[in-house]
């Protein structure tokens, strides 16, 4: 009875349909509708904080930024800021973009669970600069830039990461105690 | 290739070819539109539930990975490159949150415990004590070893192509095919057993 039969028989057995309970679909809408929403960056806005702010251009995110705007296409680095607003071992690191023609880029990664709603990069006049701070503290961050919703772009100048959940290559921030 | 696993893989299976299509849904919802969620969770809770209960071994666990799989899909759906795969992407979360919740339960000194001293000694039900061919079914399942648990279930009964499993879970193909061909043995090796008793 128990032989190679029965493991095609255990095959069958188990491709059929299962039933889950539909209230789980009430659990997890409710879940959702509880996760937190609305922007995280201080009120008036994200550049007007930036802009009254002391601001450090890497040599990395230098040349990121040249290359970015010569070849015109997406260019991407950082840039560090020191903001006397926020807590002790936090730091205010500026994530700069440049895409033109963007209608709307987000900034998702492990300080904001990912989510596109939470850190809209905030356009620049004419420059097609796209901009946000995101106070941190130390730790190690995986990070990303989400262009009109749909296209996805690591940092490259940054190393990058393959997330185990999602599969889509990340960039990696480590933030140290003592600078960066 | 089995009939059906080029939609499964491409998350396009079950929607009876009317409707929204999962892309459109995905749209929908990065524009803000919560609601259209819903309508995916309703059209992939019946197919993912299949795989957690199987590779869970009870409906509590299997849910409870269920639901955090769509949690965690809706929080990072800008990370869904391509939403006309949003179910092949949504089924690889599934299998990390069916890790977890397994590691998670084998901590407990529950079912399913990858140490085989520790399986040999679990508080399982024996096969004298099965009348059911469903029981005999899931005890056979929960004698396998977790990996090749997890590689049996999507190659035989998810019907996933190895190329896809490996995208799924990580492991090389010739580590899957080794994980699949040593659970049909252990399979037939523990229904043997239970022929006996």
């Amino acid at each position: 009875m128990f032989d190679e039969d029965a493991v095609e028989r255990v095959v069958r057995y188990l491709r059929r349909s299962v039933r889950i309970d539909p209230a789980l679909d009430h659990r997890v809408m409710d879940e959702i509708a509880a996760l937190p929403a609305g922007p995280a960056v201080p009120a008036g806005g994200v550049w007007q904080w930036l802009t009254g702010r002391r601001l450090a251009l890497t040599p990395l995110g230098a040349i990121g930024l040249a290359a970015a705007f010569v070849v015109a296409v997406v260019g991407v680095w950082r840039v560090r800021s020191t903001p006397d607003s926020v807590e002790p071992g936090v730091r205010g690191f500026q994530f700069v973009l440049v895409e033109p023609h963007a209608a709307n880029v987000s900034l998702v990664g492990d300080f904001n669970d990912w989510d596109a709603a939470r850190t809209p990069m905030h356009r620049t006049a004419g420059d097609g600069l796209w901009s946000t701070v995101v106070p941190l503290e130390p730790g190690r961050y995986r990070y990303a830039f989400l262009i009109d919703g749909r296209l996805w772009v690591a940092d490259p100048t940054a190393p990058t990461t393959r997330d185990d959940d999602f599969g889509a290559p990340s960039s990696v921030l480590t933030v140290g105690g003592e600078g960066l | 290739m089995p009939k059906g696993r080029c939609d499964a893989a491409r998350g396009r299976e079950g929607i009876g070819g009317v409707g929204t299509s999962d892309a459109a849904l995905v749209r929908r919802v990065r524009t803000g539109d919560t609601a259209a969620y819903a309508d995916l969770v309703a059209r992939y809770r019946d197919r993912l539930g299949r795989y957690a209960l199987h590779m869970l071994g009870n409906r509590e666990d299997a849910e409870e990975a269920l639901q955090d799989a769509f949690v965690r899909a809706y929080r990072s759906l800008a990370r869904c490159d391509d939403p006309e795969r949003f179910g092949a992407w949504l089924y690889g979360i599934l299998v990390n949150r069916c890790r977890t919740t397994g590691a998670r339960a084998a901590r407990r000194a529950r079912r399913f415990v990858s140490d085989p001293t520790a399986l040999e000694t679990a508080p399982l039900p024996g096969p004298a004590e099965q009348t059911e061919w469903d029981d005999i079914v899931r005890w056979a399942l929960a004698r396998l070893a977790p990996d090749a648990r997890e590689a049996f279930l999507l190659k035989h009964v998810e019907e996933l192509e190895y190329e896809d499993i490996a995208q799924l879970t990580g492991a090389g193909i010739s580590a899957l095919k080794m994980r699949v061909k040593r659970a049909r043995e252990q399979l037939q090796a523990i229904l043997k057993e239970a022929e006996h008793v």
